[in-house]
């Protein structure tokens, strides 16, 4: 039984990461290699673990009980679970667990293969740094902490995972911290997250409090069967959902994504597809019982998830930094994960995390593929880069067509069930601004594809070489994946009911398509296509004058919407005025007044006492006597 | 006749005169030899003491020897006493070339 050691895939990179550090120097690669083998380790690993869960038979292991397979009543899926003791404090019992189920294994699967493939993208990408051993050690313990968040079984488990995810991004955010914006993006994104993690810590104590256990079944039953109130099981959900809108860039905590593009690219590509901000998603996903049961907390993901999908998708359209249009594209879809989980689009919502996952880190090492060539992040400097860079741009293209929702490619099914699960399970109004996020996400990967790589070639970027070739072939296989990936939706003749059947809650759900939806998500995608077609490569359409008659949503937009700037006028005028004032309190009251004085009054009656001290050795004896005659006069007194 | 009071108001002459000399010496040597002096005033005292009262034992008195023990054991203390005070006297010259009590005084504040 593979899956008894699934545990094992993140112990790989774990044990990488010091490794690297301590004997990195003496290895080839400066350690690399042993990154690079622990997350091939765990990616082969995942496969046997795959095998072994599709060959679990839960008939005759819910009989055998000893293999901790069942099929759980919470999710209705095969669940094998597996937990050690850890320690008793109490009543309290810790346990080291692990937990299979078909979530798990896709994130796995997406967390290994990406991981491996930025890895072996950065040998390329990070050449000469003088910190590539460092780099190496921080992105194994960085896969090794997501691996965890997603394996393990219980709540406290996952809090330690989930704060390491956030250490080691704020460690390959800041990778080049000679740069203070590099320093800045690293804090921003830490204390952000952070605002997020305290509800999430704050939820997790609260499900405690209410099965005494951090165990998940433990807490999905209670809030199945109905032992967990409804408003408990909504606050819980809520606090919970308040990290994962956190570690997912979710409004109004999605502010620290886009500077994130202050570390190297593939920490960018790994960032956005496989291990930081998925893990939002995962939690929600993985804590679904405990949404379902409160019902009202759903609603909350879905609006959240639909404001941050259209806000981001019309910053994504005015942005100019080519990676600053690749983060707002992440938020946004992010969004629509979170939507479609607001939407009981559970499996929706998964396979479109892996799909996106597959051709943003495409996208991201694409952007990298061009920043290291031409050194320029802005688009608008940028024209005609197929000529020179053709692998990157056929990649790149393949990515964005993919993930702009142009049919047969992986992005058009996956955002498609989104869209099905949203006409089924929500108001008109979530579809129709559904639609919209749609029609401008095809928008702006259109034209983050066509101004850079198509166009007119600009002398400056006529010799620049395509990527090496430790850079060309993870891009392939990513791209093969990003384009291909839809396959995996349908239903094919055999057992294979799509992934629905396979990635599903409650109930397995078959492939369905709603024709309408499709063929006007199609049409929205294609015309989005086309429409930049004319303005970037025909340049038939000019949007000049659109631009000036919308001065001023276009500022609002390429402002943001203004969100640092409010954040900065919070910081300034309420948390440094009030800091100032408990510095204040601190320095007066509490310093001045309750430590100095008792320490003075302490100190004056020293002074004053220590004059007895003579030193005089008769002064002593005089002292003695008096003392023995005071005894004697006492002791007389008294028997007179 | 000397009776017990004399002996009581030698005893507290001697004592006198030794608290005298702890209190108002400064020489380490003659602090311990004032120290001696009370020692022995004491144990006049005890050997006179007990020699007046004698031992009762069913209305007849027997000699009464409890003094003459504790003298024996004040003496053989006292003797250890002065052995210890002048090798600490005699390390204290050494290293401070004075037994002046009130130039040793390196633990006052």
């Amino acid at each position: 039984m593979a899956m008894e050691w699934a545990w094992l895939i993140p112990v790989f990179s774990f044990a990488a990461a010091p490794l690297i550090v301590i004997f990195g120097r003496f290895l080839p690669g400066k350690g690399s290699i042993l990154a690079i083998l622990a997350i091939a380790a765990g990616f082969i690993f995942f496969w046997l673990v795959l095998g072994s869960f599709l060959g679990a038979d839960p008939a005759t292991a819910a009989d055998a009980g000893t293999k901790g397979c069942l099929i759980s009543e919470d999710t209705g899926a095969l669940t094998c679970s597996y937990e050690r003791s850890w320690f008793h404090a109490g009543d309290l019992e810790l346990t080291w667990g692990i937990l299979v189920d078909p979530l798990t294994l896709a994130m796995l699967g997406l967390v290994t293969f990406v991981a491996l493939m930025v890895q072996i993208y950065s040998l390329g990408y990070m050449k000469g740094d003088p910190k590539f051993g460092w780099y190496y050690a921080v992105h194994a313990l960085f896969a090794a902490s997501m691996l965890t968040l997603v394996l393990v079984d219980n709540f406290l488990l996952l809090y330690v995972a989930w704060e390491l995810v956030g250490v080691c991004s704020y460690l390959l955010i800041g990778f080049w911290h000679e740069r203070p914006s590099a320093r800045e993006a690293a804090k921003k994104a830490f204390i952000v997250t952070r605002i997020g993690d305290v509800g999430l810590l704050i939820g997790i104590l609260l499900l405690w409090r209410e099965v005494d256990s951090f165990s998940m079944s433990a807490a999905f039953d209670a809030a199945r069967t109905g032992a967990m109130s409804t408003g408990i099981a909504t606050t819980a959900a809520l606090l919970i959902f308040l990290g994962a809108m956190g570690k997912s860039a979710q409004v109004p905590f999605h502010v620290w994504l886009p500077d994130a593009m202050e570390g190297p690219t593939p920490v960018s590509a790994l960032i956005h597809a496989a291990t930081m901000v998925v893990a939002g998603v995962f939690l929600v996903a993985r804590a679904f019982p405990i949404f379902v049961a409160s019902g009202d907390a759903l609603l909350v993901v879905a609006i959240v998830g639909l404001v941050t999908a259209l806000m981001a998708a019309t910053i994504a359209l005015v942005a100019t930094d080519l990676k600053r249009i690749l983060a707002y594209s992440t938020i946004s879809h992010l969004g629509l994960m979170m939507l479609s989980l607001g939407a009981f689009g559970y499996t929706a919502a998964i396979f479109h995390l892996l799909a996106h996952g597959f051709a943003k880190s495409l996208l991201f090492l694409g952007a990298g593929s061009v920043l290291h060539s031409t050194e320029k992040q802005d688009i608008r400097e940028m024209g005609g880069l197929r000529r020179v860079m053709p692998l990157t741009a056929i990649v790149f293209s393949l990515g964005a067509l993919s993930l702009g929702g142009i049919p047969i490619l992986a992005g058009f099914w996956s955002k498609d069930e989104i869209l099905i699960a949203v006409n089924d399970h929500r108001t008109p109004v979530f579809i129709v601004l559904a639609l919209v996020t749609a029609l401008l996400s095809a928008l702006y990967m259109a034209r983050a594809m066509m101004v850079p790589f198509f166009g007119v070639l600009r002398r400056e970027h006529e010799g620049v070489h395509d990527a090496p070739w430790a850079m060309a072939w993870p891009m392939v296989l990513l791209g093969i994946l990003a384009a291909g990936f839809g396959l995996l939706s349908f239903n094919w003749p055999g057992s294979y009911a799509g992934v629905g059947s396979f990635l599903f809650f409650g109930e397995k759900e078959g492939f369905h398509f709603v024709w309408w939806l499709g063929i006007l998500s199609a049409i929205l995608a294609m015309g989005a296509f086309w429409f930049a077609y004319l303005v970037y490569m025909k340049r038939s359409i000019n949007l000049d004058g659109a631009r000036n008659r919308f001065q001023v949503v276009l500022k609002v937009v390429e402002n943001k919407y203004y969100f640092d700037e409010a954040y900065q006028w919070v910081v300034d005028r309420v948390v440094l005025v009030f800091s100032g004032f408990i510095a204040l309190f601190d320095r007066v009251v509490i310093n001045d007044v309750l430590v100095m004085v008792p320490s003075n009054a302490v100190r004056r009656l020293g002074i004053i006492l220590r004059l007895h001290v003579t030193g005089k050795v008769y002064n002593y004896a005089l002292a003695m006597v008096i003392g023995t005659v005071g005894l004697a006069i006492f002791w007389w007194l008294r028997s007179v | 006749m000397v009776s017990l009071m004399h002996f009581q108001l030698l005893s507290a002459a001697l004592f006198a005169i030794g608290l005298y000399g702890v209190l108002a010496r400064r020489s380490a040597v003659l602090i311990v030899m004032s120290i001696e002096l009370m020692l022995n005033a004491v144990n006049i005292n005890l050997i006179a003491t007990a020699s007046h009262l004698g031992y009762r034992d069913a209305g007849e008195v027997f000699a009464n020897f409890d003094g003459q023990i504790i003298a024996i054991f004040v003496i053989t203390v006292a003797a250890a006493e002065v052995g210890l005070a002048l090798a600490i006297i005699l390390r204290i010259y050494r290293n401070r070339s004075t037994v002046n009590v009130d130039e040793i005084d390196l633990m006052k504040w």
